[in-house]
């Protein structure tokens, strides 16, 4: 799979702070690619590069395999993470204007703009002034907005922030069907449940540096401690025999269900599988699985090991 | 440039269409003919009714020879007496009681006017009028010449001055008077629009800034273009209005101008106008008014002017303008602007200083560097134009103006550029300076 994105070691400095510092960032075409990070680690200032709005002191950005240039932004899709609209424009007219600004022609949007009325069921809000729509509803604006001429690369900048659990909701199932139609989607945010339940691929950026990237499943796996879940029917002096080899973290018995749980650490170097075979004759073996971390954990640890 | 355009056209209509701006435009003209016509008019509704004044003349030869007209009615009292008279009038409600004394022809000053209201300035200047041409002629009589009264008529000179112009083709006859006062107003129209129109451009950038919809439009229009898709939207507001006042004034002068202008006045003008010297007229018109209404009713001189306005509004709006996006990008809220302006508004104040010394002479070299420095060129140049000044200064002036509004554009979009992202500082002038090298 080829990248839409390549930023190249991009380095930026304002006058008293570095905002990034040599990041490197792939992003392979058809994904779903979450960049996390504190705030302030220069997220906003990664996504800005891409979209040209600020050239980078060092560094390069192709676009499709080659240099980005000023065309290549018709192609890219931009919501920031503050955003607005002309608070006495109507509706309507603002969300032409925003369209053709994107290069579509007056026909061409007017014809798009309807379907998505259409289909978010907002139809009668066409004559309506900005002013007179909730926060909730301009954001639907400005989703439409953005994704209006179709195009291949999606960047929404913390798109969940002000959204309600319905249209945060809402915004997910239409991430997805984005990608489905076989754009690119890349999004900043601090929502770690939907960066598990949504990306393909994150980087997380901390300090103006790039930190960990890569597959979610890859890296989840990749953090995961050696520790395993087990439950059981048996008894617990047998259990305790058959796992001497590994380190007993937790021991809980339910004498209700009579079922017993248990969290172990196995070293590193020794084999999972004698322990598992040690466990299954000593005991009623129910389940043996091995804990992979939430990205919630995965980014707090990572971060806090950076300090 | 395709944006720029889409940009341009989102700010005219945004302002065009508004209500406030269609009845600004109409009403201002408006406004100003009534503030011209005020004086006359309110002269005209005051007279109210006619005032009776006791008269009580211990010299006898005035009273008899004071007339009555529409706003004082005078009453002979014979051999009245002062104190008596008063109580009179105080319970008959009348006016008040003038009292002559009797040596008034020797002593002006033994004549006093006693009112039961607060007295008005016409009133007294009517009857002093009065009072003094009886003085007048009882004194000549005095000297005993026959048809003295005519000989001082006949002696009486009073000349009227016309003006040509010798360096020009045409030397048809100007006033200076005229277009000293054509020139002020020029200028002070430039002045409101600079300051106005500015302050329009700043305040509508920091509304954009605040309401976050810079961030959206940056990511598909640059910045440059959008900041000039302000300033030429603004500036072409500010055209349409300009245009919509000339077509108006250039047709008042042309259409209502001669319909109420006096027959004699109407014929001198259209002579001076079809090239009949001035000095031919008969002597009873002012020469000056009507060379300054052969000129104000000349529709080719106004469209003139009107163009030379409109092109020294644009280049001083676009400098100005510049300038104003700058501050309005780089600040959060109008108060933060205030300091950054004060750079901005200190020529064009200057300018307008200059411009009202621009009636003593148009050509003084101050007020001609003033009018070809760009800063306050606009303003200053639309009061001397009027005037008539060779060509190639106003051609100087106006390639200096549009020069140094496109370096100022460049450093004011790289201001731009950088102040939209900043929030929460108020930026000071080093600030500024630090973008610049971004």
């Amino acid at each position: 799979m080829s990248n839409i994105i390549s930023a190249e070691h991009i380095t930026k400095r304002f006058t008293n702070h570095t905002a990034l510092d040599d990041v490197s960032v792939a992003i392979p075409e058809g994904s779903v690619y979450g960049l996390l990070g504190p705030n302030g680690a220069g997220k906003t200032t990664l996504i800005r590069v891409i979209n040209r709005i600020t050239i980078p002191d060092q560094g390069s950005v192709l676009f499709d395999g080659k240099p980005i240039s000023q065309q290549d932004i018709y192609r890219i899709g931009y919501l920031p993470e503050e955003r607005g609209l002309y608070k006495k424009m109507k509706v309507g007219e603002q969300a032409l204007f925003l369209a053709r600004l994107k290069g579509l022609s007056r026909h061409e949007a007017l014809v798009r703009l309807k379907q998505w009325f259409i289909r978010f069921g907002i139809e009668d809000w066409w004559d309506k002034k900005v002013e007179d729509l909730s926060k909730g509803m301009a954001q639907k604006i400005q989703f439409i907005v953005t994704v209006l001429h179709q195009p291949k690369l999606l960047i929404f900048d913390e798109p969940f922030s002000g959204f309600d659990p319905i249209n945060a909701n809402l915004l997910k199932q239409e991430i997805l069907r984005l990608k489905e139609e076989g754009a690119t989607v890349i999004f900043s945010t601090h929502n770690m449940a939907s960066v598990e339940e949504i990306c393909d691929h994150i980087t997380l950026i901390n300090k103006a540096k790039n930190i960990l990237s890569g597959r979610v499943e890859d890296i989840r796996r990749s953090h995961g401690n050696n520790i395993f879940d087990i439950q059981f029917r048996g008894e617990e002096d047998s259990f305790r025999q058959s796992t001497t080899a590994a380190e007993l973290l937790e021991y809980n018995h339910d004498p209700i269900t009579g079922l017993s749980t248990a969290k172990i650490h196995i070293a590193a170097d020794s084999d999972v599988r004698n322990i598992i075979a040690a466990v299954n004759q000593a005991v009623e073996l129910r389940s043996f699985t091995e804990i992979i971390p939430s990205m919630n954990d995965i980014f707090i640890r990572t971060v806090a090991e950076c300090k | 440039m395709r944006n720029i355009g889409l940009i341009v056209m989102r700010e005219f209509k945004e302002r065009v269409y508004k209500k406030s701006f269609i009845i600004t435009t109409l009403l201002m003209p408006l406004l100003f003919a009534l503030i011209s016509v005020a004086p006359t008019l309110i002269m005209f509704y005051s007279k109210g009714e006619t005032k009776q004044i006791s008269v009580i003349d211990n010299s006898g030869i005035i009273a008899e020879r004071l007339e009555s007209n529409e706003e004082v009615e005078f009453i002979i009292i014979p051999n009245g007496d002062l104190q008596q008279e008063l109580k009179n009038t105080l319970d008959k409600e009348e006016f008040g009681v003038l009292y002559i004394g009797e040596d008034i022809v020797t002593n002006t000053n033994n004549i006093q006017l006693y009112t039961n209201t607060s007295s008005s300035m016409t009133i007294e200047e009517s009857i002093a009028g009065q009072v003094e041409d009886i003085i007048e002629q009882v004194r000549l009589k005095e000297y005993n010449i026959e048809n003295l009264r005519e000989i001082l008529d006949k002696v009486e000179v009073n000349i009227s001055l016309t003006t040509y112009r010798n360096d020009k083709e045409d030397s048809a006859a100007s006033s200076s008077a005229a277009s000293s006062l054509v020139g002020i107003i020029l200028g002070f129209v430039l002045y409101f629009f600079l300051v106005i129109y500015g302050s329009i451009v700043m305040q509508s950038i920091i509304e954009e800034k605040s309401s976050r919809i810079l961030e959206v439009l940056v990511s598909t229009v640059r910045p440059f273009d959008m900041m000039m898709g302000k300033i030429l939207g603004v500036a072409a507001v500010a055209a349409t209005q300009i245009v919509i006042w000339g077509v108006l004034i250039i047709g008042i002068s042309a259409l209502v101008v001669p319909a109420i202008m006096p027959e004699d006045v109407l014929s001198g003008v259209e002579a001076v106008k079809a090239g009949a010297d001035i000095s031919a007229l008969s002597a009873d018109v002012d020469a000056d008014m009507i060379t300054a209404l052969a000129s104000v009713t000349d529709t080719g001189y106004i469209t003139q002017i009107i163009v030379l306005l409109l092109l020294f509004m644009v280049g001083g709006f676009l400098l100005y303008a510049a300038m104003y996006a700058a501050v309005g990008a780089s600040v959060d809220n109008a108060q933060d602007a205030q300091q950054l302006t004060t750079p901005i508004t200190i020529p064009i104040i200057f300018g307008f200083i200059i411009l009202t010394m621009v009636m003593n002479d148009p050509n003084s070299p101050l007020i001609f560097w003033c009018s070809m420095i760009p800063f306050t060129s606009p303003i200053v140049m639309m009061g001397r134009i009027p005037s008539g000044i060779p060509t190639w200064e106003i051609v100087t002036s106006l390639a200096v103006l549009y020069a140094t509004f496109v370096a100022m554009v460049y450093l004011a979009g790289k201001i731009y550029k950088v102040g939209i992202f900043m929030h929460g500082k108020k930026p000071t002038f080093k600030d500024l300076y630090q973008w610049l090298k971004y």
